[in-house]
């Protein structure tokens, strides 16, 4: 039997077998080189209760070349894209190694949740936001995980609730108060939302950015 | 005079010495014909540069040098000199005086030993012997006790570990695989494993730094493990050689690769090696592989710009890039003839035109009637300047400064699609000369003076068309006259030799062409060196001042433009 099929039947029932990581890996299309990994976002993290998705495909190298991964769930993370789930982790670069299993490297993005590298960012935008306010990147990233990732969200809500303005300013990790303030103005919503999230309109952020550099912005 | 002039360049250049003094008498390039009246074989001329050209095979003899002198000094193995030399990008005075301090940490930096604490993770068996602290002595004592193996660091077994387990293969999961491979650290792995993870990092990733399979394992594998764990697959170990003369070439700033795709040459300049050296010189280098590999040993242009230094033929480059600029003409392929405004595209080399409709005879490039060329005051190389004060006047500032641009552009780019279009029209001609061997009384030796005139032709193309790139950076003074001058000679010479080329042979001309094509060939030959050489010294003597700034030139006193 081809050794790279062999080694991925083996990974992908090691997987099954494991009950203790809470780790799973499915089928797509019934090819054993198409996969979608899960697992449960960490304990006292704000992924908490998240239940996480990665698209996983098998290179024709395997293992000697490294998988390539990104998540289907969306998430907020300094490390992760918010836009295309594309994940900033050296194993999956220059630093794999063919002892490494999917197991393993699911189980080295489940600990990237918990420990976040902003120095070497995915996404600029969500690492500036975790430098400069740790307790508002957390709640956005909470509110986050209970929209997409179907977690418990901030007072237990039910999951699944989108649309709303609210929603869009805590998706965003914004105060509310500053994108009404804007939005008063007369600028749209959408656009002061889109601003303020560029510019980092966050935390201590707020004193060093005055009103004109947003409206100057904001009349671009 | 007509029958032996194949014989030697000396009789060219004997033959034409009428012909340069009566260029001289423009002045434009009097101290030359000094020179030229030197054998001209022996001079070493200012345009050329010396530098070797060195097959994979000698460069990998100097890196086997290199290895030999580390091995020597540091009693080690010759592979493992190498790895050692390649981890300090082939720098032996600093490896010596870092290895003189701490060898051990060298070691371990060069993938060669194991750090004194392997961390936990690292799969290391417990039984594994030697205490790796003393790196230093492991070697050593590696080198005494099995002088002549070479293979101290292939722990190949045939039969699995002591214990009961059979062997399983961390990678593949394969139990039936019974040979195992490691490096010093005692990683096993099965050889199918091996195999296909050097292959591929050789093939896919271009590497010739193979480490340890396991994760965080910082060993590497020495060129005799790589071999081995290749089976002796030739190709591939062939390819990691080649990355290996790669790298020390690409470390060392005399030495280039050879552009030119698959070809494995490398060319040794140390005299266009230093950046400062490129306002002076123009490095053009050819590998030895093929007379047509020819490339510029300073930048990445992988043509001859003579006679343009790379800081100007890259800004030129740059600026044709730009489409804001050349928009405006590109559109156009075709031109109008200024009489009857017929649509006119050229189809041959030579700029001569004659409108088929209203057989009214033009100059391309300038548009103006041809008849005006055959005399003194040819000017079509020359932008101008009263045309451009009038358009000034007339238009603003930035349309003239374009039109500027496409004046030289223009010709540029003419010259380019000349020298394409002449070499097009050869293989026509060639056609014509193999008939005319059948038909008159040459032998094939003397109708080959066609393909010489095409080539001069072709090369001259060239070097005209780089001196338009640096006419339009040249300040306007009385050394740009004498530039334009040169240039001038040049390009009349080149449009009459083109025009020749074109003239339609039959039996009975053909002795006589062939003698005028000869005598103009030798006539161009000799003006391009004119110009190379020129423009060679004046580079040398800091003699062209430029009316913006250059890199590694002097900031221009004024603007001019």
């Amino acid at each position: 039997m081809d050794a790279r099929l062999r080694r991925v039947n083996k990974e992908i029932s090691d997987c099954k077998n494991d009950k203790t990581s809470n780790i799973s890996v499915e089928l797509v299309d019934n090819s054993p080189f198409h996969l979608i990994g899960s697992f449960l976002g960490p304990e006292e993290t704000p992924y908490e209760g998240g239940h996480f998705q990665v698209d996983i495909i098998i290179p024709d190298s395997y293992p000697f070349q490294p998988v390539k991964m990104k998540f289907i769930t969306k998430l907020y993370h300094p490390n992760v894209s918010s836009a295309s789930g594309a994940i900033c982790l050296d194993i999956l670069k220059d630093a794999w190694s063919p002892v490494l299993t999917l197991k393993s490297t699911l189980i080295s993005l489940q600990s990237l949740l918990c420990s976040p590298e902003p120095n070497d960012p995915q996404d600029a935008e969500v690492a500036k936001h975790y430098m400069t306010s740790r307790a508002s990147f957390e709640e956005t990233a909470r509110y986050w995980t209970h929209i997409y990732a179907g977690g418990p969200g901030k007072d237990g809500k039910k999951s699944g609730k989108t649309g709303d303005s609210r929603d869009e300013v805590a998706m965003a990790g914004l105060d509310k108060a500053h994108v009404d303030k804007f939005e008063a103005l007369g600028f749209e919503r959408s656009k002061v939302i889109d601003v303020l999230r560029r510019l980092n309109y966050r935390g201590a952020n707020v004193a060093k950015l005055n009103d004109d550099r947003i409206v100057e912005e904001l009349l671009k | 005079m007509s029958s032996d002039y194949e014989l030697s360049d000396n009789e060219y250049y004997d033959e034409d010495d009428d012909e340069v003094m009566y260029d001289d008498e423009d002045g434009s390039a009097s101290e030359m014909d000094v020179d030229f009246r030197i054998s001209p074989n022996t001079k070493v001329k200012s345009y050329e540069i010396d530098f070797d050209s060195l097959s994979q095979a000698q460069v990998e003899k100097q890196i086997s040098q290199d290895v030999e002198d580390i091995s020597g000094i540091f009693g080690v193995e010759p592979e493992v000199a190498s790895l050692l030399l390649r981890n300090y990008n082939w720098n032996k005075e600093r490896l010596i005086e870092k290895y003189m301090d701490s060898a051990t940490a060298v070691s371990i930096a060069a993938g060669l030993a194991l750090p004194e604490k392997p961390d936990s993770s690292s799969r290391s068996r417990a039984t594994q012997s030697q205490p790796v602290g003393a790196v230093r002595r492991t070697t050593r004592r590696n080198t005494n006790e099995q002088p002549k193996s070479g293979k101290t660091k292939i722990l190949e077994r045939v039969t699995p570990p002591l214990d009961d387990q059979p062997f399983v293969c961390p990678i593949c999961f394969d139990d039936s695989q019974t040979k195992t491979m490691s490096l010093q650290c005692n990683h096993k792995f099965c050889t199918e494993c091996w195999n296909a993870y050097t292959t591929s990092k050789i093939r896919t990733e271009a590497e010739h730094w193979i480490t340890c399979m396991a994760e965080d394992c910082k060993l590497v594998a020495t060129d005799d493990f790589v071999k081995s764990a290749l089976k002796d697959d030739a190709d591939v170990f062939t390819r990691y050689q080649e990355l290996v003369v790669r790298h020390y070439v690409s470390c060392n700033k005399n030495l280039k690769y050879c552009p030119y795709p698959s070809c494995t040459h490398t060319v040794s300049c140390p005299a266009g090696a230093s950046k400062s050296a490129l306002t002076t010189i123009v490095p053009i280098v050819t590998c030895g592989a093929s007379a047509g590999h020819k490339f510029c040993f300073g930048c990445n242009v992988d043509a001859d710009h003579r006679p343009v230094v790379c800081g100007v033929a890259k800004m030129w480059l740059q600026k044709c890039q730009d489409d804001s600029e050349t928009a405006n003409w590109i559109k156009s392929n075709t031109k109008e003839c200024s009489k009857c405004q017929s649509t006119i595209e050229k189809n041959g080399g030579c700029n001569h035109m004659t409108c088929k409709k209203c057989k009214y005879e033009f100059c391309w490039v300038c548009m103006g009637p041809w008849t005006e060329h055959g005399t003194a005051w040819y000017s079509c190389n020359r932008y101008d300047e009263k045309a451009s004060i009038d358009a000034r006047d007339a238009q603003s500032r930035s349309r003239a400064s374009l039109e500027r641009y496409l004046h030289y552009y223009n010709r540029w780019a003419n010259h380019e699609q000349s020298a394409k279009l002449s070499v097009e029209l050869y293989t026509k001609t060639e056609r014509k000369m193999e008939e005319m061997q059948i038909t008159s009384d040459m032998t094939w030796i003397e109708v080959q003076f066609m393909k010489k005139a095409v080539d001069e032709v072709f090369k001259c193309r060239m070097t005209l068309k780089w001196t338009y790139a640096m006419a339009y950076y040249l300040e306007k003074n009385n050394q740009k006259e004498l530039f334009e001058d040169n240039q001038r000679d040049l390009e009349r010479a080149v449009e009459e030799l083109s025009e020749l080329i074109e003239s339609s042979i039959d039996p009975e001309s053909a002795l006589p062409l062939r003698q005028k094509v000869t005598d103009k060939t030798v006539y161009v030959q000799k003006r391009n060196e004119i110009m190379l050489e020129d423009t060679a010294n004046g580079f040398l003597e800091g003699r062209w001042k430029w009316n913006m700034s250059i890199d590694g030139f002097d900031e221009p006193t004024e603007y001019a433009y």
